[in-house]
């Protein structure tokens, strides 16, 4: 029987004991034949046979219970023997077991990213019927009001649809912003989940009406963190946006949200935007995407019928939206469109679309290093077989098959890859904190489970199996293939086997060396990215610039007041305490958010169809004062421009070069070709080249006109250059804030602080890579080391000898290092070709450097050399340092 | 259970069996119960309580193998048959035996 029915017969119960049936049952009708074969009638026959084997279930539980103790026994014996074995060489055990345990540690703590980011379904019933909604591809998934109103009557393709918003509410009524991530929702929100309540009520369908009164739905982590309990949040009012919102009901404690990354802590009905945006809100807008859709799918349908039916009824729903106010061409592409499907069941993520690939590579990348731990494991093992080369000839002679001496082998290493894989979930527990620090998203920290559960137990376990069977097989197999004679006879360690366990030991070096290579160059690649980024020119200054945020939109008074009381409040900051430079603008650089339209000026013709879309900003006077980016030519805004009088603009140099060419723009007219008619802009100046959604893109061509131009007013962003103290800086701001609108809350942030939240994505990479990197050098280090140490002591009668006949210490040295550069040599020459294939995977994660950047990979390949001629070195000396004499007398 | 008399003494059970594959080749447990049954001259009887256990036991040991097969009367039969390991711990037990015989020969002789 193999190990592994064996192991079968422990947990397939059933076919073994019918097995063990079908023997007895054979044994009696044989019985019952001869019986009948000596004249006994077969009624009686095979009774009699039946009494003679005696009680047939005992005899069954007894073959049972010898086949499972048996192998229990076995296995136990095995393990008390490696356990044994290992405790015996404490310092082997240890440094495998730690080797593995961070090679391990570091794939369950990325899985456990991935798990949680990518893999994991949505904790709610029947994740895999919702689907979201699109038109087209996967990724135009956001909606207007009117659409999903259209959508929503078509309620019988569904069981359940609906629409959210994940926003940030702000909780402070006045003062400093307070924001936590919330969502509106429509109506059928949380029945279509099939998430329940864990106290009073949740919203449904009446709850979203227009002119809907203001009530909210919290997490079950806000009433808690709030309320002290669940049950005590119901009823309770919070002021959302400066409104005051009675909480109804509180969510079921599993419920997280439908987006990875991101659970919000108050669900508000739709119909509650105007409220909180002011004025008419986005309600009736249809050029204004701002909903996301998703439906369940009906119990007895499929996604396919869905995507059908939802493309039948698509030419109705867009007909019945269609913004009146665009073109014809525009109105022509509106109506062409379709709504589609995508299956949903693990949610809605951007945290998810902009880390897929870099935890890919990092999986890879960790993939990487345990196959550096395993190498060196395997390493150890090697040597220690050598070792124990008497012990095992000793073991076969007296009868121990070859088979079961495997066994042992594998159990040994099995038993150091599970202690491995032990000491692994400890390192991924506690570095989950770190990586979700790392993988923070703008404004505030990502929300991620990242709780081990039983896929990551799982896949633990799995790796941790094959590891043990993946270094082990090479040291097992070795072990077995000796032939004790000649073992028992040479009498002293490494006879036969010694060399080619030394080549062995050598190659798996080389691989070591050529892998840490590929991960170091990879490190380098994207520390240098981070790097770059981090200290490239914007076109502005960050240092020392604060942001302001104040939502004039859900200000309680009259609208044509808001712009007079914002450029009040810009002239009070101005006057604060340190009188800093302060501005005040529409967009700030790098905020993720962007404003894009088509230019036209007289006699351009566009090349290509986005060649004329271009970056528009509204800003004050001394925006570029403020920010410390330079005006070229013309001149900057005054605090009348765009109140009165011909409408003005400046441009960036890119935006010059690419509708101008060589000519100057100064007092030429330029205009936005949109679906709306818009009056024409004079162009008064031209300011450097400045980034604007993101550090990474070329500079785009951009527009800045004044702030009371700009399409529409809700909020506006203050920028306050300020030497103060940062503490001072902020109460000088709120002060102002205070004085001129006492009901605003601000949302108070730097410029710097902006810029490192988008390079998240790049931090983290880096940060990893750059540790992933280092582990692997250190783990290399110590194979390195230990094989030569081990080479180092197999020689040392023959390096004894050498000294004795007049070899120097030098000369030693050198015998032994040659020995290291050779190794070394080949890995980096192997690694170098490994680094060409591996690093293209990272090409789109850099910035200003190719796979190939020469530096990086020169850098690379000398700290790896460095390091392992280092590690063969303290051998090499150490061999020229010990006594001819001594050595020599010993044998 | 009442043993009958004519049970085989604990522990010889293994190098019947062993003896029997031995000599019989592949063969199944009725086989074996039937031929140590004949060749004692019906003074053993293999107790079929005992006799599985121990063939279960001998297979874990790694000194029998075990195959399913076809009888001549087309049954389909658990067919044992001894290894090489099974071969060496034959001839083990067999001294083992004739230690035993032996010294308990000398005991009853000269005691």
């Amino acid at each position: 029987m193999s190990w592994l029915s064996r192991i079968g017969n422990v947990f397939r119960r059933r076919s073994h004991v019918q097995e063990i049936d079908r023997e007895i049952a054979f044994h009696i009708q044989e019985a019952t034949d001869r019986l009948e074969a000596e004249g006994m009638p077969p009624a009686q026959a095979s009774q009699e046979a039946a009494r003679r084997f005696g009680h047939q279930p005992t005899v069954r539980e007894r073959v049972r219970d010898v086949d499972i103790y048996l192998w229990l026994e076995s296995l136990l014996g095995d393990l008390r023997y490696a356990v044994r074995t290992l405790l015996r060489a404490p310092g082997f055990t240890v440094v495998a077991v730690v080797s593995l345990g961070l090679g391990i540690g570091a794939n369950t703590a990325i899985f456990s990213l991935l798990n949680a980011v990518i893999l994991r379904s949505l904790p709610v019933a029947r994740p895999e019927q919702l689907v979201k909604l699109t038109m087209g591809s996967e990724t135009n998934d956001v909606f207007t009001n009117p659409l999903w109103e259209e959508i929503a009557r078509q309620e019988e393709i569904f069981a359940g649809v609906f629409a959210f918003s994940s926003q940030r509410f702000n909780l402070a009524p006045s003062g400093q912003a307070r924001l936590v991530d919330g969502a509106y929702v429509s109506g059928g929100f949380f029945s279509t989940l099939g998430v329940g309540a864990e106290a009073g009520r949740l919203l449904a369908a009446a709850d979203d009406q227009r002119g809907c009164p203001a009530v909210a739905v919290a997490s079950y982590g806000f009433g808690r963190s709030e309320f002290g309990d669940a049950a005590h949040a119901v009823g309770q009012i919070v002021s959302v946006g400066g409104q005051p919102f009675s909480i109804i009901g509180v969510a079921q404690r599993s419920f997280t949200g439908v987006e990875i990354g991101r659970s919000p802590h108050l669900y508000l009905p739709i119909c509650t935007e105007p409220l909180i945006d002011g004025g008419k809100g986005a309600l009736e807008e249809r050029s204004n995407w701002w909903l996301q859709l998703m439906g369940r799918i009906p119990p007895a349908g499929s996604e396919a019928q869905v995507v059908a039916r939802l493309g039948a009824v698509s030419a109705e729903l867009f007909r019945a939206t269609l913004p009146g106010d665009w073109s014809t061409e525009g109105q022509q592409n509106y109506l062409k469109r379709t709504v589609t499907a995508y299956p949903a069941a693990t949610g809605l993520s951007e945290v998810r679309a902009r880390y897929r690939m870099a935890l890919m590579i990092l999986m890879a990348v960790v993939g990487v290093v345990l196959l550096i731990a395993c190498a060196n494991v395997t390493n150890l093992l090697l040597a220690r077989a050598a070792a124990r080369q008497r012990e095992l000839a000793m073991r076969m002679a007296i009868g121990a098959g070859r088979g079961r001496i495997m066994r042992q082998m594998l159990t040994e290493s099995i038993l150091l890859a599970l202690l491995g894989g032990g000491l692994g979930v400890l390192f991924a527990r506690w570095s989950t904190t770190v990586l979700i620090e790392l993988i923070g998203q703008r404004g505030g920290q990502v929300a991620l489970d990242l709780s081990l559960d039983g896929r990551v137990l799982g896949f633990t376990l799995l790796v941790a199996l094959l590891t043990g069977v993946l270094f082990g097989v090479a040291p097992a197999w070795r072990s077995v293939r000796l032939d004790p004679q000649v073992v028992l006879k040479s009498g002293g360690a490494g006879a036969t086997a010694g060399s080619s366990t030394l080549t062995a030991g050598k190659l798996l070096v080389i691989a070591q060396i050529a892998l840490s290579l590929v991960l170091v160059a990879t490190a380098g690649l994207l520390l240098g990215t981070f790097r770059s980024l981090s200290t490239l020119s914007p076109g502005f200054h960050p240092e020392g610039v604060y942001l302001a945020e104040v939502q004039f939109g859900s200000l309680d008074m009259p609208e044509e007041q808001k712009p007079v009381v914002a450029a009040a409040l810009l002239e009070r900051m101005r006057n604060s305490p340190g009188a800093p430079s302060a501005s005040a603008s529409v967009i700030t650089p790098v905020s993720g958010r962007g404003w894009n339209s088509f230019l036209l000026t007289q006699g351009y013709h566009p090349s290509g169809k986005h060649d004329n879309l271009v970056w528009f900003n509204g800003i004050s006077d001394r925006y570029f004062a403020t920010m410390g980016t330079a005006i070229i030519a013309g001149r900057d805004f005054t605090g009348q421009d765009g109140t009165t009088g011909p409408r003005v603009a400046l441009v960036n140099q890119a935006l010059a070069t690419r509708i101008f060419g060589k000519v100057s723009p100064i007092g030429k007219t330029i205009w936005v070709h949109n679906e709306q008619a818009e009056p024409p802009m004079e162009v008064i100046g031209v300011v450097e080249d400045a980034k604007y959604q993101s550090l990474r893109d070329s500079v785009a061509p951009t527009v800045y006109v004044p702030w009371r131009q700009a399409e529409h007013f809700g909020s506006l962003i203050y920028e306050v250059r300020s030497n103060l103290p940062p503490a001072e800086a902020v109460a000088g701001i709120l002060a102002a804030a205070a004085a001129v609108i006492p009901s605003a809350s601000l949302e108070i942030s730097t410029l710097p602080g902006q810029l490192a939240d988008s390079l998240a994505r790049e931090r983290l990479m880096a940060t990893l890579s750059g540790f992933f990197g280092a582990l692997a050098l250190l783990l290399a280090l110590i194979g390195q080391y230990g094989t030569m140490a081990y080479n180092v002591t197999r020689r040392r009668k023959e390096l004894g000898i050498r000294v004795a006949l007049g070899a120097t210490r030098g000369g030693l040295v050198r015998l032994v290092l040659g020995e290291v550069g050779r190794m070394v040599v080949i890995g980096l020459a192997l690694g170098t070709l490994a680094t060409f294939a591996g690093t293209r995977l990272v090409t789109a994660f850099l910035y200003a450097r190719t796979p190939l950047d020469p530096l990086t990979l020169v850098i690379a390949t000398l700290a790896v050399a460095v390091v392992s001629v280092a590690a063969g070195a303290i051998p090499a000396v150490r061999a020229s340092r010990q006594d001819p004499q001594s050595v020599l007398r010993e044998e | 259970m009442t043993r009958p008399r004519n049970d085989i003494l604990q522990g010889t059970l293994v190098l019947l069996i062993l003896r029997t594959l031995a000599v019989q080749g592949k063969v199944h447990g009725y086989a074996i119960t039937d031929h140590i049954h004949r060749v004692s001259a019906e003074q053993l009887r293999v107790e079929e309580g005992s006799l599985y256990p121990a063939l279960h036991r001998m297979e874990q040991e790694g000194w029998v193998k075990a195959e399913w097969g076809t009888t001549e009367k087309n049954r389909q039969a658990r067919f044992y048959s001894l290894t090489a390991a099974g071969r060496k711990e034959l001839v083990q037990e067999q001294e083992r035996w004739t230690r035993l015989t032996q010294g308990v020969g000398r005991v009853l002789r000269f005691a």
